[in-house]
């Protein structure tokens, strides 16, 4: 039964190296669109190579002229470097919109409506939650790669050191949601930038390419990765984001899950529920909260886990 | 028991927030008082509604003008967006009024109209400091004002004069002032001059 059923889905391996390919992608992305900042400047400013050149140096001249080259391909240059910006708060790609959902009830909560545009950048990411879970968590947010690293040096610290691995109850995440849009509805939108950490790495990383300012977030991203070193690998992703909780509550029963072959598990094998990072238990056929990273699919000793399509 | 522990850990979780809020609440006088929004903004209370500090207008901002805030206004602030007219002023090109996901900056075009439409500040002469008020002739904030004539008049000398029913606030006069400290400030609509340090920024 397990070897058919490795063929058909995709191991864990695959789906772990995916993860990893589309979060780098995604900082890619982050800090091109931060160059693309500067590039629009020397656009506009310089509009020539040479100029550019002689204002920066030879570097941002290859720079600049791929950059020209690649816009070029689309159209006119300055417009195509133009439809692009944000982050992952609320982005553009080629003029196509996404909207965090924690966005839009920041600005719902203030007492707001939301711009047409605004609202359909919505669909992708509810959609994505809905057919395939907290996916955002393993697939798309920057900051869950720092903390999925470091995950990984505890993992190889655990043979000579005695590291816990603690789980808040889900409360923690729910009342930071609510607290934070109270704090955000009675003072100002700022905290988020702070409470998030794709937003801090958003923020760090926008600021610090675009303008070589230090942002404020990156104090929040040392405050979030010393607790993921202390406390529990990848503890901020199970036990704090607001982001991640909210998406693993609309995707709770997702149509692409995790499925477990009943009769190969073996009794008294614990190693998935020990391993996953999320604090999800698929021996219990828990689906809420699963980010389909695969951790349990490579340590399954049986191969009875595989991730496909639901199948009632 | 299962639900008394959800009830206190959303408690405890809800607390942090609003702590972090209330000590990242800077005193009225330690803040950046003299705060340009982008061009479009609507007023100071609806922009801060409104704005979720996204980056997207300071992405597109082809003269890097717009800066995103740290600390400066505290943490109610962090993020949004800012323009330091001294530093590099507002060309209206309206490129970030185009962009604004939330509406927090009205759509304007970029034509005449829609710069008069532009409501950020109104430019302050300081005629102890100005070169032309002692004498010499300069006219530099002329020359860089994209409304002249409207915005700004020059009479003897080149003295300049801001009609604030036109003055938009763009900055480029501060920008192109010659003299340390500038002669000419923008200060933002609705700006209290008792409540702060002056407008040094």
């Amino acid at each position: 039964m397990a070897a058919p059923l490795r063929k058909r889905f995709p191991s864990g391996m695959v789906l772990l190296l995916t993860s990893v390919v589309t979060r780098v992608g995604v900082l890619l992305l982050l800090c091109g669109i931060a160059w693309n900042t500067i590039y629009i400047n020397f656009k506009v400013a310089h509009n020539n190579a040479r100029l550019v050149e002689l204002s920066a140096g030879s570097t941002t001249r290859f720079f600049y002229e791929r950059a020209e080259a690649f816009f070029g391909l689309f159209g006119d240059p300055l417009l195509i470097a133009q439809s692009s910006g944000g982050m992952t708060w609320s982005i553009r790609l080629m003029g196509v919109p996404f909207t965090d959902p924690i966005a839009a009830l920041t600005v719902l909560s203030r007492g707001h409506g939301l711009e047409l545009g605004f609202a359909l950048g919505l669909l992708v990411p509810l959609l994505l939650a809905l057919l395939f879970g907290r996916v955002f968590c393993s697939y798309i947010c920057p900051a869950s790669l720092l903390f999925f690293t470091i995950g990984r040096l505890r993992r190889a610290c655990r043979r000579f050191l005695l590291l816990p691995e603690i789980t808040l109850n889900r409360g923690v995440a729910w009342g930071l949601l609510l607290g934070g849009l109270g704090a955000t509805w009675l003072f100002g939108q700022g905290l988020w930038a702070l409470l998030l950490p794709y937003l801090a790495v958003g923020h760090t990383l926008f600021q610090g390419l675009a303008f070589g300012v230090l942002s404020a977030g990156i104090g929040a991203i040392l405050v979030f990765a010393l607790l993921d070193m202390v406390f529990g690998s990848q503890f901020t992703c199970r036990n704090l984001c607001p982001t991640g909780r909210l998406l693993g509550a609309i995707g709770s029963r997702p149509l692409v899950r995790l499925h477990r072959h009943a009769p190969a598990c073996p009794s008294r094998c614990n190693s998935c529920a020990t391993i996953c990072p999320m604090g999800v238990n698929p021996r219990a056929d828990e689906t809420r909260d699963c980010s389909l990273c695969g951790e349990c699919l490579v340590v399954c000793p049986v191969n009875c886990l595989h991730v496909g399509v639901k199948s009632r | 028991m299962k639900r008394r522990n959800f009830i206190l850990s959303l408690l405890a979780g809800a607390a942090a927030p609003l702590g972090l809020a209330l000590l990242g609440r800077l005193p009225e006088r330690w803040r950046l008082h003299r705060v340009l929004r982008p061009p479009g903004a609507r007023p100071e209370e609806e922009f801060a509604d409104l704005c979720i500090g996204c980056g997207q207008c300071a992405s597109v901002c082809p003269n890097t003008c717009i800066r995103m805030l740290n600390f400066e206004r505290g943490l109610d602030d962090l993020a949004t967006p800012v323009i330091q007219p001294r530093a590099k002023a507002c060309i209206l090109c309206m490129a970030c009024t185009q962009v604004c996901p939330t509406g927090a900056l009205r759509k304007l075009p970029a034509t005449q109209e829609g710069m008069l439409a532009v409501r950020m500040g109104t430019a302050v002469v300081s005629e102890d400091l100005c070169y032309s008020f002692s004498g010499r002739t300069c006219g530099s904030c002329y020359h860089a004002c994209p409304l002249p004539g409207k915005a700004m008049t020059v009479g003897l000398y080149e003295q300049p004069k801001v009609n604030s029913d036109y003055c938009v606030g763009c900055g480029l006069c501060e920008q192109a002032c010659v003299q340390m400290p500038q002669a000419i400030r923008v200060m933002p609509r609705g700006y209290q001059r008792s409540s702060g340090n002056g407008g040094a920024s």
